[in-house]
């Protein structure tokens, strides 16, 4: 049995974020009913060219496993319905602009009205309260307002953008937030109003640096440098546009690396050079590495680094990710079967659990409304002549 | 901390060296379990971790140890561990981060320690997993993000522009770990959902493959993304007269706030760029003159009137600007906690509020435990 098997997800969420989370949930096993439109789908159902793409969108894999219902939440017959599909679920979550379901009438408070201990998620960029609550926001905005973004880059570059994987941060963080209240719901039958802001979440990942600034430091870009490790870069190999990564964290795995490469070393630093000997000298240490990468693939440098003990990886495109064994063996990367018949790979949920081996994706992309016969028929109890007439007067639809 | 946090009564024991162990461990703690970090009679490793605050403590370990308690055990002695199968006998969840090799030296591999407490929920946390080919390899925060296809795509906009031939760059500090430490406590609540003890595996390569999801997705759909192409076709990060701003317009509405924003300049009154796809081909010439408005402009400034015109804005905030922020602030992101050395400072709690709130933490990372005195006692009390 899938470790959520039997909690019942009504979903409300659109674009990444929180989609994301309620991916993650259906992929431990959760029953997840995504309420959309015909009118207003999910603007992830459709390409978009401000990123330039006018291809598919991304919406694939987030929605992949999940229940699709339309529903018409400007028609107050909607709402209700939204609510009966509340009444016989166990989280509702959501990622409107703060305010919004309040106005439709599915705020928490009307919520626990019809579902007491109903969890509740809400994905918003800056929170449900505080002054900034109202502003609008996308991934990279998230970076900027946390400090993340700021510090992400190369010391004398600008700060960096951060995409999808931010959003997907926030999901993450969400669907774990959400879950610590479903546990205690489990275990005191107390409902809960989950507030996730994700330039909160992006600011959690700098907490050591904000700690830093607390204490009247100021943390900077690094670049791919550390202040714990030397050496510690992404060098050059002998391959177009080919890298690999090396990051020495002890002076154990240092004497290795000199083991490994062997002559040449610059000078000022010996074997047995600590590590502030090593930080001092880190230019020409890097030179020196990069000179020994550079005449090898980067798999290579890798495997023969790995094998004396110093963690090194050579940097992966989306093609060396999905044709990986190690994460095709791990359910990381999983194929897919859309209802066409069309396969496709996606990503598993990163979790591996010892007496559940079947999470991950079970199912493709529902096309819009396909659900509907089991959410509506089945669920709610209505009747075929009933939603005939619901569609009929744009309330199913 | 109150009774209803969401977590108050779980116990939680955790051996960990490295941060996505001991996030998952605060996590936890944050969320209202009591968190047992076990140190060796060395000090936990990540208290030595640099960046080191003036008072010598590492802001990594201050930052992943406020609110747990400490307890200084030599797992190999006899005595020492016997305290240990204690606390493990009465734990809900056990993390354990460290390497295969010294989980079996000590007896404390994943799977013994789950016979032994099948009730509880066992958490591993490895650069590469438990199984698979690679699981016995080394990593570190840079080889493991690098190993994720997410470092192939940064820098991008801006910053690649204007280094186009550096090499792929890692996001800053410690992304990977912190979120495989998310991603173990979601193992572990999910679990405990259904009260079932078990070992939770989880490999900090799988978390970032997975949060690059869209990367997978693409690649699926017959497009690879790089770095030097996957930018914004215009706006993006934009360099002000006193800082950096990072500013988009996805929806037409937006654009609009946007021409209103710059004053509405003749190029931008061209018919042809209502049209977001014309937007999207026209791009760099759009950046063009945004970025020759953006220099004139100062960055506060500039987000302020943008949010005012519903433009999707923000200054890229320093993490000074983070701790001063009134909408932080407001929130009650940070917590003043005890810290060694230095006095009471800010930490971040946790990034979500649950019944209206912040979560608290039980106080500042706790102290050292002293060797000399009988280990149960010793900062136990010193950490509540």
């Amino acid at each position: 049995m899938r470790p959520l098997e039997g909690v019942r997800v009504a979903d409300f969420t659109i674009h990444a974020a929180g989609p994301f989370a309620t991916h993650l949930l259906t992929q431990m096993g959760a029953e997840c009913i995504k309420i959309e439109s015909a009118a207003r789908p999910d603007i992830f159902r459709k390409p978009h060219a401000v990123y330039g793409r006018m291809g598919p969108a991304t919406f694939d894999q987030v929605a992949s496993g999940k229940q699709s219902v339309r529903l018409n939440l400007k028609d107050p017959r909607g709402r209700d319905l939204a609510r009966r599909l509340v009444a016989i679920s166990d989280i509702a979550a959501e990622s409107f602009r703060p305010g919004v379901m309040q106005r439709l009438g599915l705020g928490y408070e009307d919520l626990r009205e019809v579902k007491p201990d109903i969890v509740m998620l809400s994905v918003s960029s800056c929170g449900q309260t505080g002054p900034d609550a109202g502003f609008a926001g996308y991934a990279p905005l998230f970076g900027a307002w946390s400090g993340l973004g700021t510090l992400t880059g190369h010391p004398d570059g600008p700060p960096v953008e951060l995409r999808h994987v931010m959003d997907h941060s926030v999901g993450l963080n969400a669907a774990m937030a959400t879950l610590a209240a479903l546990v205690r719901r489990r275990r005191s039958g107390t409902g809960a109003h989950v507030d996730i802001a994700a330039r909160e979440v992006a600011s959690s990942l700098i907490g050591d640096a904000l700690v830093e600034a607390a204490a009247g430091a100021e943390p900077a870009r690094l670049g791919n440098a550390s202040a714990a490790m030397a050496p510690h870069g992404v060098y050059a190999t002998g391959e177009p546009d080919g890298w690999v990564a090396v990051a020495v964290a002890s002076d154990a795995q240092w004497r290795a690396l000199v083991d490994v490469i062997g002559d040449g070393l610059p000078d000022g630093v010996h074997r047995q050079s600590p590590l502030r000997e090593r930080m001092d000298r880190r230019p020409a240490i890097d030179a020196w590495v990069q000179t020994w990468t550079r005449a090898r693939s980067g798999r290579e440098a890798a495997a023969a680094l790995q094998d004396a003990g110093v963690p090194a990886h050579d940097v992966w495109s989306t093609a060396d990710v999905v044709g990986d064994p190690h994460l095709r063996a791990r359910g990381a990367i999983v194929p897919v079967r859309e209802r066409s018949g069309r396969p496709r790979l996606a990503v598993g949920v990163p979790v591996r659990f010892s007496l559940t081996a079947d999470v991950g994706i079970s199912r493709g992309t529902p096309e819009l409304g396909e659900d509907e016969d089991h959410v509506f028929g089945e669920l709610l109890g209505l009747g075929r002549a009933e939603r005939d007439r619901l569609e009929e007067e744009g309330v199913i639809a | 901390m109150t009774n209803d946090a969401p977590l108050a009564g779980i116990r939680v024991v955790e051996r960990t060296c490295g941060v996505g162990g001991a996030y998952a461990g605060r996590l936890l703690a944050t969320l209202g379990a009591d968190t047992m970090m076990i140190e060796p009679p060395a000090g936990h490793a990540l208290r030595r971790t640099p960046p080191l605050l003036p008072s010598g403590q590492s802001s990594l370990f201050t930052y992943l140890a406020a609110g747990k308690r400490s307890m200084t055990l030599d797992v190999g002695d006899a005595v020492d561990r016997a305290v240990l199968e204690r606390e493990l006998a009465r734990a809900d969840v056990y993390i354990d981060d460290f390497p295969a090799e010294e989980r079996d030296r000590v007896g404390l591999a994943p799977g013994a320690v789950a016979a032994a407490h099948p009730d509880a929920v066992v958490v591993s946390v490895r650069p590469f997993g438990m199984s698979g080919p690679k699981a016995g390899w080394a990593g570190e925060e840079l080889s493991v993000f690098h190993a994720s296809g997410e470092g192939n795509l940064l820098p991008n906009g801006l910053a690649q522009e204007r280094h186009p031939h550096r090499p792929p760059l890692k996001i800053f500090g410690y992304f990977a770990h912190l979120q495989a430490g998310v991603a173990a406590a979601v193992g572990v609540l999910a679990s405990m959902v259904r009260e079932v003890g078990q070992v939770v595996d989880i490999s900090v390569q799988d978390v970032v493959v997975a949060l690059t999801a869209f990367g997978v997705q693409r690649y699926g759909d017959g497009s690879i993304e790089h770095r030097s192409t996957r930018s914004f076709r215009y706006g993006g990060v934009l360099e002000c007269s006193d800082g950096y701003v990072e500013l988009l317009t996805l929806e037409d509405r937006q654009w609009r706030g946007l021409v209103e924003l710059m004053g509405a300049p003749d190029w931008a009154a061209d018919p042809a760029l209502a049209d977001g796809v014309q937007r999207g081909l026209r791009g760099a010439e759009i950046n063009t003159a945004l970025r020759a408005w953006a220099h004139t402009q100062k960055a506060s400034e500039l987000v302020a009137a943008a949010q005012r015109l519903g433009v999707p804005a923000a200054k890229y905030a320093s993490p000074a600007d983070v701790l001063r922020d009134a909408h932080e602030i407001a929130r009650g992101l940070f917590q003043s906690v005890e810290v060694q050395g230095i006095g009471s400072i800010p930490v971040l709690t946790a990034p979500f509020h649950i019944d209206g709130g912040p979560l608290r933490l039980r106080g500042g990372p706790p102290a050292v435990a002293d060797r000399e005195r009988p280990p149960v006692t010793s900062n136990v009390e010193a950490g509540r």
